[in-house]
């Protein structure tokens, strides 16, 4: 079905990221806020990705942000970091979505959503670190990845699975001994990402447990964000809700927390 | 969301949060009509992956509970949870709990027939007496050995020592039930459910269509399980005379298991005796005697006393049918197929050693059925994919090697839907050597393509 050359292959064909974006994200590091809009406003996909992500309603402003410069402004340096890693994983996206019943402004509508909701759990946890705070733009690549390696075998994924519950991230480490978080690390990496990044999003597969305690606390924080966001209708219609198994065993000691921060009632 | 169904069980496995929202998102008409036309005899929400509930979250899998159980009778319920969220299903559904219970997917297995008459021993406690009364019985009916104990105390003493027992039950709660006439299969027999009274209906809730191409497909005993039947008229009497001399035909043997006399006339039985019918008291009369099985499930050497030739329609399909074979192979063991030869003549196994096989029958719009012949290490490779480890246990390959087969039918299906023709899939059925293979295959005449896969031979067999 997928064979670990075609993993090799993809993997290769992951763009480096475009000058201008690693420009902006080295001004944005030193908290240049101007001069990062002016080399974002050089990329005319990347001004019209940012512009489109802060008037979404998640993001709660009551009039139209249109301009680069007020937007970094307004996100202030952190998220503006977040809403460029977002721009580049969005890069990755295929312009028609077969697996998954996305479209462009539904995958966006995902990022924008766990990135606020990520930073109200860094808050609520009282985490600073700018990487940390990075590191849940590279989660929706899994589902990237999942889309490009499995988008061929939409037959053959329904009909292994009307037999054996089986998600994707287990038939591609059986048949590829790589899973979906192993290719993302691998774009992490072609990106110039920071380590603590990738490793966050390893244990946030709910399967690899970090050594490391912060990070898998981490790991287990945004697996559960993932599945509270996955289990909205919208996402549930996209056949997103099982793509990969949600590990319950590994949040169960946040979820209380995570129930309080989020108002589940 | 589909059911994964294996062994007759249908389960749903949502994930994450389950609201009111969520539940109508995972749950469309289509999928409830699907889940009705499968051959599940048990239909389970697992809510293992379920961090979160509420009752609007479980009304929707509740209604379609309530539909499925309306129109085929059978069981059907929640399983997989712990106790926060078994008190909380019965704090939601206080008197109107019409569904079952299971803790786990283990103890909803004793319940199904499936896994009938494996006697195991079930330490049961629930805090419901009448509970207790109906899982005991309903147990024991399904060939358990219920080991009840009336308090918790002595239900929590006699749990330490667990080796003593093969299941260990609790918080488990029994629905209504009822049953219809649920098919099953036990090594080369099929086993069919019989309950309460016969008449004529038996030849509506029967799935003759189903049955004929069993016997096609080389099935050669069909076991009523009769424990539950309180009588029967002249019309089931009719139906099943019907029944045998058609399985005459095809050398294949027909009984009843647990059939009493009480209430029907005895001259019934001797009217179903010369027909061919033969008569059990227990299952295990039949089940635990090889002898006895071997000799009535495996005189099948005289074969199909009409022969069936290939038709034009089946050949015609034969791309299709290679397509879906290959494809499936392919996707399970991620190497490349070629073909080597095609014939149309009896089937040839040039080298018999280390072969398993399995075949599966499709009827509708046109008929026949494939065989296909692995060798051993193609088909264990196969089966990784879904066991997730290399393995040398036979009987998990031969079980494995059926889910795969049953992929195979499935891909079949699809693809001549494509081209409007309508087919369903028999129950596959396996080979642990090629000698009973050819039982079945050696008079049959049929399309034999030689297929290869890195270099190892493989083959397929299409016949009717």
């Amino acid at each position: 079905m997928i064979t670990k050359e075609k993993v090799d292959a993809y993997i290769n064909k992951i763009p480096p990221a475009p000058d201008a974006l690693k420009q902006t994200i080295l001004f944005l590091n030193q908290g240049e806020l101007s001069k990062a809009s002016k080399s974002a406003m050089q990329d005319l996909a990347l001004s019209a990705y940012l512009k489109d992500l802060v008037n979404k309603p998640i993001f709660g402003f009551k009039s139209k942000v249109s301009d680069i410069s007020q937007i970094f402004g307004i996100l202030g340096v952190e998220k503006s970091q977040q809403a460029v890693y977002n721009y580049m994983i969005s890069l990755l996206s295929p312009s028609k979505w077969k697996l998954f019943k996305l479209t462009k402004t539904s995958f966006g509508d995902l990022q924008a959503e766990l990135s606020v909701k990520w930073q109200k759990i860094l808050e609520h946890l009282n985490i600073k670190n700018q990487s940390l705070q990075n590191s849940i733009t590279l989660l929706p690549s899994s589902i990237i990845v999942a889309e490009a390696l499995f988008c061929e075998k939409l037959d053959d994924v329904a009909l292994l699975r009307s037999v054996n519950e089986i998600d994707l991230n287990t038939i591609l480490s059986r048949l590829c001994g790589m899973d979906l978080f192993d290719i993302c690390e691998r774009i992490a990496q072609k990106w110039e990402m920071d380590d603590s990044v990738a490793q966050v999003l390893q244990a946030a597969s709910g399967v690899k447990p970090s050594d490391k305690e912060m990070i898998n606390n981490l790991g287990k924080w945004m697996h559960l964000l993932l599945f509270f966001t996955l289990s909205k209708p919208v996402y549930i219609d996209a056949e997103l809700n099982d793509f990969i198994d949600f590990q319950i065993d590994y949040v169960e000691d946040i979820y209380e927390d995570f129930s309080q921060l989020m108002e589940i009632v | 969301m589909r059911a994964v169904v294996k062994n007759g069980i249908g389960v749903f496995h949502p994930q994450g949060f389950l609201d009111g929202n969520a539940s109508i998102a995972l749950l469309s008409i289509e999928d409830i009509n699907a889940t009705m036309n499968s051959n599940a005899d048990i239909i389970l929400v697992s809510l293992k992956k379920v961090i979160f509930f509420n009752r609007n979250g479980l009304d929707a899998f509740v209604k379609m509970f309530h539909k499925v159980r309306t129109a085929k009778h059978i069981i059907v319920g929640f399983c997989d949870y712990d106790t926060k969220k078994y008190d909380a299903i019965h704090k939601f559904y206080k008197n109107e709990l019409t569904f079952s219970l299971f803790k786990t997917q283990e103890i909803a297995n004793l319940f199904s027939s499936g896994y009938k008459n494996q006697a195991k021993n079930v330490l049961l406690y629930s805090e419901d007496k009448s509970q207790r009364a109906a899982l005991a019985i309903e147990l024991h009916d399904n060939g358990h050995n219920p080991i009840v104990t009336q308090t918790k105390e002595e239900f929590l003493e006699k749990s330490k020592a667990d080796n003593s027992y093969d299941v260990i039950m609790s918080e488990s709660y029994l629905g209504q039930i009822g049953q219809q006439v649920a098919t099953r299969v036990t090594g080369n027999a099929i086993i069919y459910t019989l309950s309460s009274f016969l008449d004529a209906e038996i030849g509506n809730s029967f799935n003759i269509a189903y049955h004929n191409n069993s016997l096609n497909v080389g099935f050669r005993l069909f076991i009523f399980d009769a424990y539950k039947v309180v009588s029967m008229n002249v019309h089931a009497l009719n139906f099943f005379s019907k029944l045998a001399s058609a399985a005459a035909e095809y050398n294949a043997t027909i009984s009843f298991v647990g059939l009493t006399f009480e209430k029907t006339p005895l001259a019934f039985k001797e009217t179903l005796e010369d027909s061919g019918i033969m008569f059990f008291e227990q299952m295990n009369d039949i089940l635990e005697n090889k002898e006895l099985l071997d000799e009535l499930g495996a005189s099948s050497a005289a074969g199909s006393k009409t022969k069936r030739p290939l038709n034009k329609g089946i050949v015609s399909e034969l791309p299709n049918f290679i397509d879906a074979t290959v494809a499936t192979i392919e996707m399970m063991t991620n190497s490349q197929a070629t073909k080597d030869a095609a014939k149309v003549d009896k089937i040839n196994i040039e080298n018999k050693d280390n072969k398993i096989a399995s075949s599966i029958g499709f009827y509708g719009d046109i008929d026949g059925m494939v065989m296909l012949v692995f060798p051993l290490h193609i088909a264990k490779k196969s089966c990784e994919l879904l066991i997730g480890e290399e393995t040398d246990d036979i009987e998990l390959i031969l079980d494995t090697l059926a889910e795969l087969v049953n992929i195979v039918g499935g891909k079949i299906k699809t693809l001549l839907s494509d081209e409007h023709i309508n087919v369903n899939i028999t129950l596959p059925r396996t080979y642990r050597d090629i000698e009973s293979l050819l039982e079945i295959a050696q008079d049959k005449k049929g399309v034999q393509v030689d297929l290869s896969f890195d270099n190892d031979k493989f083959l397929f067999f299409l016949t009717r």
